[in-house]
């Protein structure tokens, strides 16, 4: 069982943006989800675990490896996939696995044969091992990524929004390989998909603005929003009247009319019917605490 | 939709590298063709501005055809984009316009080809420009631009040039839809192009010619053919004539082939072949198990992480466009340098293979310089670029490693591309038939330079790279480091090679002298570069920016923390290790071996001359007798000298002083009785002794002369050449000090003596019939000595012979070493040479005299022959001329630091790289090598018995008398008079492309002030010319009457007019306007023959009509040309071949109007007329002198 610690992690941007602010986290082995809006700081703590940006204070450890300052360490333990995964011209998707795996420790060659091989048929690519990776479509691209982040034996798997592009299928398949990996490891999802991290993840949070405003299980999440979320069909020329009445968590379109959800401790009458909260209520409850319209 | 495309296309090959790249190496190359003469492009510049209008045109035409390769990338991949990204059956299957489409694209391509060939105008303005600052070159020769050259230029060269080569390739690439048969096409079209050219230059009909030349380029040259230098450098190509008819048909043909293919194309892929696909069945059944994994993390890691970052990187560049397409580029320029093989004179040398190594580096290098600055920044930031930084950089590997990685496989790729080009050269020396094939000189010439080269750009490159924030960056400051950092150094003066880049002595292989003295130096340099090479990279590995982009600082503050103490610990080791390396390269370069800059240099000269020129009238003693010890110490390359000089007072005046100026490099003893030095001047070496007792006008004393040069350590530059291994050559005047002030010694360029204030320095004294002291100064000695008596003891290493002027007269053996004694035969000129290397001998008896070649073992070849040459030459010499005084002849081979060869009393040093390696085996008739050992042996009369005063023209009656009689040699050889016309052609184009080069002022034969183009080019012509007019026997016996009347005679010496006095007599009154048009004023003749026609006579005889235009030119010595009436006899003759080789009913007729007609009865029908069919006048142009004969109309 692995243990990922993040305490006080800051970090300012020269623009004065501030990336990470105080994040504190502590993790253990099974899929964590960083649900968060664009911007909210999920890509910056997601580099910073994988070592490939500074943190200006705070520590972070992986059992007993400082990341920050022995990201060498952590590095043979570390599964990535960034959010743009790019390849190489000119080079098979089996050239390029191999060519990861051997930066990853595989040195046995017959180990790593197998070992690619077995991904890319984890990834249904077996077949088109021999094309040139940079004609792949860009499910099958992320796809080849998502092999070499399960390359050898890593305690830590980061994906940061691995889902964008995928086709239902495909995206299917894929939590299914995360989540076959995801029982002996520590596997950090970012996403701003909701439903992604309700159906895989046991524990979550949420980031805004470089802050965790939110972290535990998804579930205890909704139950707190249990009985408090209500909601209503409105006019359009009203949105701004109620937004202004009430804690509007939501608001989409049903039918060309907006739907608003509000978040009330006692029912709020006025043609309000209660509905039970779901993820995405939470996610909106956590990040919209102005209560403006979003 | 056309728009559309037009301009999609013009962005998209905006952004890719390639275009830029081109520009720059176009750029690059015309910049060096405009500041040096050392580059050149189609042929050389010659006297016409370096920028002017004609320049720049050859220059954009020659190009023209070689950015064929790169149009091939542009027109290829507009043409099959779409269809390699398979992008062709989304876009095909939309509502596209066809025709906007297809031209759109191909209008595209157009404008974007034609870019790079911008390069030679940037490259142009720019070496102009900064010429005008740096002064590489006079800026006389350069002049004003043109905005309509370069207008004009565009529009009718490039232009139209790129279209049709541009539809051809478009038509191709549409048709195949293959980049290789695209490339082959362009190569095709280049080749075709070269091969062509060669073959319409036998067409006659000049129209044809021009009209069916596809690029223009001989159309230019035709319309140029007549133009004066002034017209050349002012005007501009222009919209009319041949040259515009010429481009119109080529557009329209151009236009032609691209309608026809945009008629054939269409956007539906033909069906084709699916090749069936294997199916296997195993693929499938194969189940797959996650295997047992033990990543590792050791050394051994490390080294099998390196081999995969190595062949990711190296297969990254060998797949890249850019790198084929300047790969074979490469070879196409080696392989037509190579084609022409190595000419010397008419005649093709041995492939040797050093000379393979030189063309391979003169061809290739540029290209693998700039493949080293282009993929450093390719692979350094290829990770970015294709997004897949985050995920390489997460892993565990250590940056060096990666940069090593990266450093190796650009190493590699230039190695790899450096042997291909070896065994090119290979190849070629076996198609040549030539075995003695020197692997080993290949690969350690590669060794020592190139291979040293590419790692130390490889590592300072890519870590330029990797400290500068983007990619555009670093090559900018790439190529800062590598070209204007020398720029740079060269206006600080700056001269240590410690500084330049890279740079180091350089090594020149000599068969003789392996790879010589710069050896040793070069390999510290190649040590002290390649080490801080490797700091760089370490540096680069420590900073390498991994992860998300952060400021050099703050890489910095990182590398601080992260990077092990090992690591900092290696740094810090090589450092101290490149510290003491680079202490004692400066020792040694610097401290045990000081050297000048230039600009130093010229101070010490001015100052020199304003100091001691005082010293100028002051009266010397002649030296009158020389005895010498010298002992050789080749393995070290040292030389001890003591010599016993006696001095004689031969003025008519007491002398109390003498004053000497050593040789540098040397140290200097003397020992001269009753004298003390009174004044020592150590930066001049200047030393003045003062006699106790002035030495009366016919006294004699002996000075005591101990003069030592001992090599130490190694030089800064390639180091002393004349003192080597194998084939040691130094003359008197190396060792002996000067007496006296030297004039030599002055700046003699007149705009740098303004600059120090210094009065104009005439090049050489006036010719002056009066006498003056003057006349008591031969040209060689100035002064110094006469005819003396010289005896040597010459000792050197037993594997060695050493050899000194005169007759051999005892050798032995003395504490392991050879000792020689040698004393000359007959008093000399003061000047001889002594030589000592491992000699092969071959030697023959003529008349009592001794005729030897001493030679390398490794080149016999032609030694036979030279001894038939030596032979030839004393024969006809001491028949025509007289006796020969010298009991021996001495052919002796030195090493290739210069090629020449030299007369001294009774020895020739003969460069190795100019007779012994030339292949005669084909030769039957005589050839240049025995030329020049004619002219050698020639001087054994021609300077050596009488030498002129040291006055203007006194080069006449060595050079030109020496010229003259080599070519009298071959004369009397030769059966065919057409053979001859092709040796006194190299001395016509010599005359020719001289005079106009000259800087300042050309003048008459009889006062020629030791300019080569005059005294040997026009010398020889002329005088080869006048025994045509008044024959062999005439002139020979004025040359014979002129030497027995100062042969071997004291003071005075003779001048020019002395033999003009001896020639006059000869020459018949008829002819006598040719000594004042030959010798004394500049005159070139105009003759063309413009009609030549024929019509069958009745009688079975053919009339011939010619028309003839025949003028006289005068030139003053400004090259201002002025027409003179024509009244002279000029040859008419008929060739009854297309080589011109059998000349057919010669005759010699007065011409005395400018244009005439003449008519001839002749017996059979000759293929050709000519005026002046042998080439014996100078002639502006001599092509026009000859036409085929055409039936009369």
């Amino acid at each position: 069982m692995s243990t990922l610690k993040i305490t006080n992690l800051s970090k300012t941007y020269p623009n004065g943006v501030k990336a990470l602010d105080n994040v504190n986290l502590e993790l253990e082995n099974g899929m964590f989800g960083l649900l968060g809006p664009n911007g909210a700081g999920k890509s910056s703590l997601m580099r910073t675990l994988a070592t490939l940006q500074e943190a200006d204070s705070g520590t972070a450890t992986l059992d007993d490896i400082d990341i920050l300052n022995n990201p060498a360490e952590l590095r043979k333990v570390l599964g990535y996939l960034p959010q743009e995964f790019g390849v190489y011209p000119r080079i098979t998707a089996e050239q390029l696995l191999t060519h990861l795996a051997i930066l990853k420790g595989i040195t046995n060659a017959k180990e790593r044969k197998e070992l690619v091989n077995y991904l890319l048929d984890k990834v249904n690519l077996y077949e088109k091992r021999n094309k040139s990776v940079k004609g792949f479509s860009g499910g099958m691209k992320q796809r080849v990524g998502i092999a070499q982040a399960l390359i050898g034996n890593p305690k830590l798997i980061i994906v940061d929004e691995p889902t964008a592009g995928l086709d239902p299928g495909e995206r299917n398949r894929f939590y299914n390989l995360l989540a076959d990996v995801g029982k002996e490891v520590i596997v950090i999802l970012s996403t701003h998909i909701v439903d992604d991290v309700r159906e895989l993840c046991t524990k979550m949070a949420i980031m805004n603005l470089g802050e965790i405003v939110y972290h535990g299980s998804p579930q205890s999440a909704i139950d707190d929003l249990e009985n408090k979320v209500f909601r209503k069909i409105v006019s359009r020329e009203d949105l701004q009247n109620y937004a202004n009445d009430y804690k509007v968590i939501s608001n989409k379109m049903v039918g060309g009319q907006p739907l608003i959800h509000v978040f009330s401790e006692v029912h709020p009458q006025n043609g309000f019917e209660q509905v039970a909260p779901n993820l995405e209520d939470v996610f909106f409850s956590k990040i919209n605490t102005s209560n403006v319209l979003v | 939709m056309f728009k559309t495309f037009f301009l999609s296309e013009l962005k998209y090959t905006l952004k890719q590298p390639m275009v830029y790249i081109f520009i720059f190496i176009l750029a690059l190359m015309e910049f060096f063709a405009t500041v040096s003469d050392n580059v050149q492009v189609g042929g050389a510049i010659g006297n016409v501005y370096r920028n002017s209008p004609y320049t720049i045109t050859i220059h954009v035409t020659v190009f023209c055809v070689f950015s064929l390769l790169m149009a091939v990338a542009f027109f290829n991949n507009a043409a099959l984009r779409d269809h390699n990204n398979e992008f062709n059956e989304i876009l095909f299957t939309t509502p596209l316009s066809k025709p906007g489409y297809f031209f759109g694209r191909f209008l595209g391509a157009l404008v974007v080809s034609t870019l790079p060939l911008l390069g030679v105008f940037i490259g142009m303005l720019l070496g102009t420009y900064m010429n005008s600052i740096f002064g590489w070159m006079d800026t006389e020769r350069f002049g004003d631009f043109y905005l309509e050259t370069f207008i004009n230029n565009y529009l009718l060269f490039i232009l139209p040039n790129m279209f049709l080569a541009g539809s051809v390739i478009f038509a191709m690439a549409n048709k195949w839809k293959s980049t290789i048969i695209s490339f082959v096409g362009g190569l095709v079209i280049i080749v075709a192009y070269i091969v062509s050219g060669s073959l319409m230059s036998d067409v006659d009909n000049e129209t044809i010619a021009a009209l069916s030349d596809i690029f223009g380029i001989n159309t230019y040259f035709l319309e140029t053919k007549y133009f004066t230098p002034i017209e050349k450098n002012t005007i501009s190509p222009g919209f009319s004539g041949l040259l515009f008819k010429n481009r119109l048909l080529w557009t329209a043909v151009g236009a032609i082939i691209l309608m026809i293919s945009y008629f054939s194309f269409s956007f539906k892929t033909k069906n084709k072949k699916v090749k069936k696909q294997k199916v296997k069945n195993s693929d499938k059944e194969t189940v797959f198990a996650l295997p047992n994994l033990n990543p590792t993390f050791n050394a051994a890691t490390n080294w099998i992480q390196f081999k995969s970052f190595f062949y990711t990187n190296f297969l990254s560049i060998v797949k890249s466009v850019t790198f084929k397409i300047l790969f074979l580029f490469c070879i196409i320029i080696l392989v037509v340098d190579l084609s022409q093989g190595f000419e010397f004179m008419g005649l093709q040398s041995y492939p040797l293979t050093y000379k393979l190594i030189d063309s391979i580096k003169d061809n290739t290098n540029l290209f693998t310089i700039i493949i080293l600055i282009f993929f450093s920044g390719e692979l350094i930031w290829r990770d970015r670029d294709s997004k897949i930084n985050e995920v390489v950089d997460a892993t565990s590997h250590t940056s060096f490693i990666s940069m090593a990685a990266k450093a190796l496989s650009l190493v590699c790729i230039t190695s790899i591309l450096n042997l291909f080009f070896i065994l090119i050269g290979i190849i070629y020396q076996l198609l040549n038939g030539f075995t003695r094939i020197e692997l080993d000189v290949y690969l350690l010439d590669f060794f020592y330079e190139n291979f040293a080269l590419y790692i130390v750009f490889g590592g300072i490159m890519i870590m330029i790279q990797v400290l500068s924030s983007n990619k555009y960056i670093g090559y900018f400051i790439s190529v800062l480091v590598l070209l204007v950092w020398e720029i740079i150094l060269n206006i600080l003066d700056i001269n240590s090679n410690m500084l330049d880049i890279g740079g180091g002595s350089s090594i020149f292989y000599s068969d003789m002298n392996g790879f010589g003295p710069g050896l040793k130096s070069t390999l510290w340099f190649n040590l002290y570069w390649i080490l801080l090479s490797v700091i760089g990279l370490l540096i680069a590995g420590a900073l390498w920016n991994r992860g998300s982009k952060s400021s050099l600082l703050s890489r910095i503050k990182t590398a601080r923390k992260e990077v092990p103490k090992s690591y900092r610990g290696f740094i810090a080791i090589l450092s101290v290790i490149w510290l003491g390396v680079a202490g004692f390269v400066y020792y040694n370069t610097q401290v045990l071996n000081p050297y000048r800059s230039n600009d130093t240099e010229e101070q010490l000269m001015a100052e020199f001359e304003k100091k001691y020129s005082k010293y100028k009238e002051a009266v010397h003693p002649k030296v009158t007798d020389a005895k010498y010890y010298i002992d050789i110490f080749p393995n070290k390359r040292d030389i001890h000298v003591k010599a016993d000089i006696k001095l004689t007072n031969e003025s008519n005046q007491a002398i109390d002083s003498l004053h000497f100026f050593n040789k540098e490099g040397w140290d200097t003893k003397l020992n001269i009785p009753n004298a003390k030095p009174v004044y020592k001047d150590s930066t001049y070496l200047y030393t003045i002794y003062k006699l106790s007792k002035p030495l009366q006008p016919g006294q004699s004393i002996v000075m005591k002369l101990d003069n030592k040069f001992i090599t130490k350590g190694f030089k800064n530059s390639i180091g002393n050449t004349m003192i080597i291994n194998n084939g040691t050559f130094f003359n008197n005047g190396d060792i002996l000090p000067a007496m006296g002030y030297n004039d030599n010694y002055e700046i003699s360029d007149n705009n740098t003596r303004k600059k120090y204030d210094l009065e104009p320095k005439e090049r050489t004294p006036e010719l002056s019939s009066e006498l003056s002291e003057l006349h008591n100064r031969n040209y060689i000695n100035n002064g110094e000595s006469d005819f003396i008596n010289v005896e040597t003891i010459i000792s050197t290493v037993k594997e060695q012979t050493a050899i000194a002027p005169g007759s051999l007269i005892k050798k032995w053996e003395e504490n392991g070493r050879d000792y020689y004694h040698y004393k000359t035969d007959t008093p000399s000129l003061n000047f001889y040479s002594f030589m000592s290397a491992d000699y092969e001998l071959k030697k023959r008896k003529w008349n009592g005299i001794d005729i030897e070649v001493y030679y390398d073992e490794k080149h016999p070849e032609n030694v036979d022959m030279m001894l038939d040459a030596v032979e030839r030459s004393l024969a006809y010499y001491t028949k025509n001329f007289g006796p020969y005084f010298h009991k021996q002849c001495r052919i002796i081979e030195f090493p290739r630091y210069a090629s020449f060869a030299q007369a001294f009393p009774g020895t020739m040093p003969y460069s190795e790289a100019i007779g012994f390696i030339i292949n005669l085996e084909d030769e039957t008739e005589n050839n240049v090598v025995d030329a020049v050992i004619a002219h050698e042996m020639a001087h054994q009369w021609w300077a050596h018995q009488v030498i002129g005063a040291n006055m203007q023209g006194s080069t006449l009656m060595s050079e030109s008398f020496s010229e003259y009689s080599s070519l009298m040699t071959m004369k009397n050889m030769t059966e065919n008079p057409m053979k001859m016309r092709e040796f006194i052609k190299y001395d016509h184009d010599r005359y020719l492309r001289g005079r106009s080069g000259e800087r300042e002022k050309e003048l008459p034969l009889y006062k020629v002030e030791n300019q080569q183009y005059i005294h040997y080019g026009k010398g020889s012509v002329i005088l080869y010319a006048l025994q045509d007019y008044i024959g062999e026997a005439k002139v020979n016996l004025a040359m014979k009457n002129f030497l027995e009347e100062y042969r071997y005679k004291k003071p005075p010496y003779p001048t020019s007019l002395d033999f003009i006095r001896h020639l006059e007599p000869q020459v018949p009154d008829s002819l006598k306007y040719l000594v004042t048009d030959w010798f004394k004023e500049i005159t070139l003749y105009d003759n063309r023959l413009k009609e030549a026609n024929y019509k069958k006579l009745d009688n079975g005889k053919y009339e011939v009509t010619l028309e003839i235009e025949s003028s006289k030119i005068k030139s003053d010595s400004l090259g201002n040309e002025t027409k003179a009436n024509i009244n002279d006899w000029i040859d008419v003759g008929f060739f009854m071949d297309d080589d011109e080789e059998r000349l057919f009913s010669q005759k010699r007729i007065k011409f005395n109007k400018e244009s005439t007609s003449i008519t001839m009865q002749l017996d059979s029908l000759p293929v050709k007329a000519a005026i002046d069919p042998r080439h014996i006048l100078i002639d502006r142009v001599y092509k026009d002198n000859i036409k085929s004969i055409s039936l009369e109309k």
